[in-house]
């Protein structure tokens, strides 16, 4: 998949997703209403066939039903299954997981090559014919989304060494002729809605105020657009708190913190030359 | 399993670094080389050819073990090439491979010219400008680490470049000691005193930042292993220092123990961050 974006976009990222936000263009991406998840992992499938993903091999987990495990660099949708027996209850909780295209996206910001960009759908996409396989957006994203693609065939990965980063591109080459995302098109409880976010965050609203009438525990995730990272472009609704299906509770994109680090490394580095100075005097 | 106790199923919620053990490795030779191209001025301008010499040769050869280990992570030489495409302010990574850039050649550059004897004039702007440059070498990798979602990075954000910095003084009074006889190495046993004084606090500093909680992880496992080798190392190397300055031999021993207790320091940071993704209990208590 060679993806086609104007390089221009690259260069200033932080530019690019402010003026993003203030055209308010239609910015795409998905309700995952996890309420209507049956577990069946059609998204799982179509996203692996559609993007012609590697395989992650047959391994069994004895994690309910998920042999699946995580989101990675070949998995780019991920069904979770929670299993809560105890004396209170009893229930199966299904989440289909995927990149949450945030509004503040630490991949973006961090990547060195600009080979991550924000597109004209407002979602971030690796271009893999960029992508130098740092693997600094591995750790800059807090959800985990991130990790090297890793090819089924090892002679190959051996030759080209490490290989490139990937994620959820949010079917950016489906998006570009009006498709709609392979797993939202394969979901057949509407479990994934494709959409415009604002309409998709309405929408969100108004589910959960009627879930809620019959489970406590409901939430909307991601769905602020003044939490850590401006809100996603994947919002989700829950049932129980975030880390209970693997989502960190507070994510914060790192780069909120940048100038604050690079003050404390200016000091750290003149403290240092003085340290130099103080020791070459002659005395 | 009841899957709310630990997370989902104790699984990691971020990911740890794909980066190998050449990273921890271009944080040390990175920290010390900066150090010594500072310090190699300072000598430079007290006339202490000798030191000056020496320290900007090591500053150099720090560079060249960098660029490898940075070249041997990425796999590709042309991977560093494809970065020097774009300036991105919003990575540190971005920002690191322009700062390693002009102080590797600087460096190389001050390094030859003092090798060789040809460009003199040359050589000595870019001793100039590798000694400035240099402690922005030893600390901006703090904020390549800090700006990413490993707990025990992230939290401790604001003491890390302090951290690093005073462990780069260690290092490259350590360097100093080792390639230069005793009655030159007056600037360099000082600096690494005044690191083995800084290194402690540093810590002091970093385990208030993090609280005893997210502090967790730099004491276990192979973090906190690391951790006590690298205090002892800092401790002998020190005690050693004082004991320096007639004593070729001791000086050689000092720098050479102050050279491993900064690596082992590096190398304890890097399992911390890990250990602290590794366990989800640090990304979601927080």
């Amino acid at each position: 998949m060679t993806l086609t974006i104007d390089l221009t976009t690259a260069t200033s990222a932080r530019a690019q997703s402010a003026t993003y936000l203030g055209e308010r263009r239609d910015r795409r991406g998905f309700f995952t209403d996890t309420t209507l998840c049956i577990g069946c992992k059609a998204c799982e499938v179509a996203c692996k066939e559609w993007n012609e993903l590697p395989q992650d091999g047959y391994t069994f987990t004895g994690m309910s039903y998920d042999n699946t495990g995580e989101l990675s660099g070949s998995t780019w949708r991920h069904v979770a299954f929670v299993e809560q027996f105890d004396d209170s209850r009893s229930r199966w909780l299904m989440e289909s997981d995927v990149c949450k295209h945030c509004t503040h996206a630490g991949c973006l910001d961090v990547c060195p090559t600009g080979a991550i960009v924000r597109t004209e759908f407002g979602t971030v996409v690796i271009q893999d014919d960029v992508c130098n396989g740092c693997g600094y957006c591995v750790v800059a994203c807090p959800f985990g989304v991130i990790s090297e693609r890793v090819d089924a065939k090892p002679e190959e990965h051996r030759t080209h060494g490490r290989g490139t980063m990937g994620k959820c591109t949010l079917c950016y080459d489906r998006l570009k002729t009006g498709e709609e995302p392979a797993c939202a098109k394969a979901c057949p409880t509407e479990s994934i809605q494709y959409g415009n976010v604002d309409e998709l965050r309405e929408r969100a609203q108004l589910r959960l105020e009627r879930v809620r009438e019959s489970f406590d525990g409901a939430q909307l995730y991601l769905e602020n657009e003044n939490d850590g990272i401006g809100g996603g472009g994947s919002i989700f609704l829950l049932l129980d708190r975030p880390e209970v299906y693997g989502l960190p509770p507070h994510p914060v994109v790192p780069t909120k913190h940048l100038p604050q680090m690079w003050r404390a490394a200016g000091v750290a580095a003149a403290a240092l030359a003085g340290a130099v100075a103080l020791a070459s005097l002659r005395l | 399993m009841n899957a709310t106790q630990s997370g989902y199923y104790g699984r990691p919620i971020v990911k740890p670094p794909e980066w190998t053990a050449l990273i921890p490795i271009y944080f040390w030779a990175g920290g010390w080389a900066g150090g010594s191209a500072t310090l190699a001025l300072g000598a430079r301008l007290a006339k202490n050819e000798r030191a000056a010499r020496t320290l900007i040769v090591a500053a150099a050869a720090g560079c060249a073990i960098s660029g490898v280990c940075l070249i041997g992570d990425l796999k590709r030489p042309e991977r560093f090439l494809n970065m020097l495409r774009v300036f991105k302010p919003s990575s540190p990574m971005s920002v690191g491979v322009f700062i390693f850039s002009l102080f590797g050649g600087a460096s190389m550059t001050a390094a030859a010219s003092e090798l060789t004897g040809v460009a003199r004039p040359i050589g000595r702007f870019a001793e100039a400008v590798s000694a400035t440059t240099g402690p922005l070498m030893s600390v901006y990798t703090a904020v390549l680490i800090g700006d990413t979602v490993m707990p025990a990075w992230h939290h401790a954000r604001r003491s890390l470049p302090a951290l690093f910095a005073a462990t780069s003084a260690l290092t490259a009074g350590g360097v100093g000691m080792f390639f230069t006889p005793p009655a030159d190495a007056k600037p360099a046993r000082r600096l690494a005193l005044l690191g083995g004084v800084a290194v402690p606090m540093a810590l002091e500093r970093l385990r208030d930042e993090l609280g005893t909680f997210q502090h967790e992880a730099y004491q276990r496992g192979k973090a906190g292993r690391l951790s006590h080798l690298a205090r002892l190392l800092s401790l002998t190397g020190s005690a050693c220092t004082l004991f320096a300055r007639r004593n070729a031999r001791i000086a050689r021993f000092a720098g050479a123990i102050l050279l491993a207790g900064g690596l082992a320091e590096r190398f304890a940071v890097y399992h911390a961050g890990r250990i602290s993704a590794e366990d989800p209990k640090f990304t979601i208590e927080h």
